[in-house]
């Protein structure tokens, strides 16, 4: 991607160059003005586009069908409107007609397909031992299988942990400290690549290195 | 105050110096690059493998779905783009949906960054762009049964009946395979009401974080291939033999990650120290 020549992308980028520094001056100096001038913009932006767009997708999807004659679209169109009822207090069990209907087949939904890829794979996965392969590969399906009965016996809460229960539930407590480090750390090193595209805009931006 | 050692002055360094050596040791790289070599493993060769060759043949539907918006470009965007690239080199037809509110900059980011392999395709004919969806999995799941209620009409509001390409796809049984990729759940929503359901090929393009949650799936061979964050960026880059934006991030990511290694070290060693001097 070159430079931008035009003078609303040039505009476009400076903005974007200029808010960024606004809000990256709350970790680098303080809260200040600028910061919270940033951040009110990026909240009212976030909520106008998201407003419009959503609306735009709510009349390609079913307003214009509705009145281009498929009346059956009147249902969800009726359903979308009651959940607005909660905001007046004499009509708001009302609101919970559509939200349950919404739970009911978001979970319903949700079971039909979680049972054979998050349960039944994911065990036989677990339990069949590789096939081929070098030994970082036995390593790792022992550390697994080791990981994920010691994890589960650790939740066993119906007996007390001592005696032959206290080694395993020991060992599955590790790993479990191990497991939410890894994701903990997986969550810091995410936001830090992130990080880096924006210290990469800001050098693009100032043409020290090419867009 | 005066007889603190090292590790009691580092602990009570001010945040803000911390935050200032992150960012700019993030800059250096950009400017001096070291070039750290990048090497493949075995879940990002088997995507790209899977999106190759026999895996796919001329005229196969896939979806690519935008599950990540402007603030995850640098995590999502270079993975996605080297698929796209490949998946029209192997004259598939792709049909792009998001599921975030910003994923017209995105598609308009991929077509610029890709633009000798979209310049050779027709829209309409050899993609198409859907655009957002909201819905969450329900709208997923009536994806695969019936694709033209939730999109009666493409982002530009073409009708979906007047996009030749649209003909040939009305649900599942159309599509090939899917490529998702997430910083969200969407890729999970095509797990359970794609692959889980109906057999169909997914693989996911994913974030960093959700790298220890995606590779479960992965290994259970409920994805055929998985690329992780940045790092899998740079590994399809290496694989497609173009490198782009995630091998130059990648030195620059190194350093932050040496960084926070260090500094995990330090405060550790001095967390102990200081404990064992109390």
């Amino acid at each position: 991607m070159a430079y931008p020549t035009a003078i609303l992308d040039v505009i476009g980028l400076w903005t974007g160059w200029v808010l960024m520094l606004m809000i990256y001056s709350y970790p680098l100096y303080k809260e200040n003005v600028a910061y919270r001038f940033a951040e009110h913009i990026f909240v009212a932006i976030f909520l106008a586009i998201n407003l419009v767009v959503n609306f735009t997708y709510l009349m390609n999807t079913c307003v214009t069908p509705l009145l281009g004659g498929n009346l059956l679209m009147v249902v969800p169109l009726i359903l979308g409107i009651l959940i607005y009822t909660m905001l007046i207090p004499e009509y708001r069990w009302v609101s919970r007609y559509p939200i349950a209907l919404l739970v009911g087949a978001g979970f319903g939904l949700g079971i039909r397909g979680a049972i054979k890829p998050s349960i039944l794979d994911a065990i036989v996965s677990t339990i069949t031992a590789p096939s081929a392969g070098g030994m970082m590969d036995w390593v790792n399906f022992l550390y697994i299988a080791v990981g994920l009965v010691s994890s589960m016996l650790y939740f066993l809460l119906t007996y007390e942990h001592t005696g032959l229960l206290q080694p395993p539930t020991r060992i599955g407590r590790l790993f479990i400290m191990i497991g939410l480090g890894a994701y903990f750390g997986n969550t810091v090193l995410f936001r830090f690549t992130m990080l880096t595209g924006r210290a990469q805009f800001f050098l693009q931006v100032l043409k020290i290195i090419p867009m | 105050m005066s007889d603190q050692n090292i590790f009691d002055k580092l602990q009570n360094i001010d945040r803000r110096v911390f935050y200032w050596v992150l960012f700019i040791t993030l800059m250096v790289p950009f400017v001096r690059p070291i070039g750290l070599p990048v090497k493949v493993v075995q879940n990002t060769r088997d995507l790209y493998l899977g999106i190759t060759g026999d895996n796919v043949k001329p005229g196969d539907i896939v979806i690519m779905n935008f599950g990540y918006g402007v603030s995850a470009w640098s995590e999502c965007a270079p993975g996605f783009t080297v698929c796209a690239k490949a998946l029209l080199r192997e004259g598939a037809r792709i049909v792009f949906m998001g599921s975030q509110y910003d994923v017209e900059l995105s598609f308009n980011k991929l077509k610029n960054d890709a633009k000798a392999d979209f310049a050779t395709k027709e829209y309409g004919v050899d993609y198409v762009f859907l655009g957002y969806f909201t819905g969450g999995e329900s709208a997923i799941a009536q994806l695969a049964t019936d694709a033209w209620t939730v999109y009666p009409a493409d982002h530009y509001r073409t009708s979906v009946s007047d996009i030749p390409m649209m003909q040939d796809f009305h649900g599942w049984q159309d599509i090939t395979l899917v490529l998702s990729s997430d910083t969200g759940d969407v890729g999970s929503y095509f797990l359970r009401q794609w692959q889980a359901a109906h057999g169909t090929k997914l693989a996911e393009i994913g974030i960093a974080m959700n790298g220890s949650t995606d590779y479960p799936y992965y290994l259970a061979g409920n994805y055929f291939g998985l690329s992780i964050g940045s790092r899998g960026g740079a590994e399809l880059e290496v694989l497609i033999g173009e490198p782009g934006e995630a091998t130059t991030a990648m030195d620059s990511i190194n350093a932050s990650h040496l960084l926070i290694v260090l500094a995990v070290i330090v405060a550790n060693v001095g967390y102990l120290l200081s404990r064992r001097q109390a």
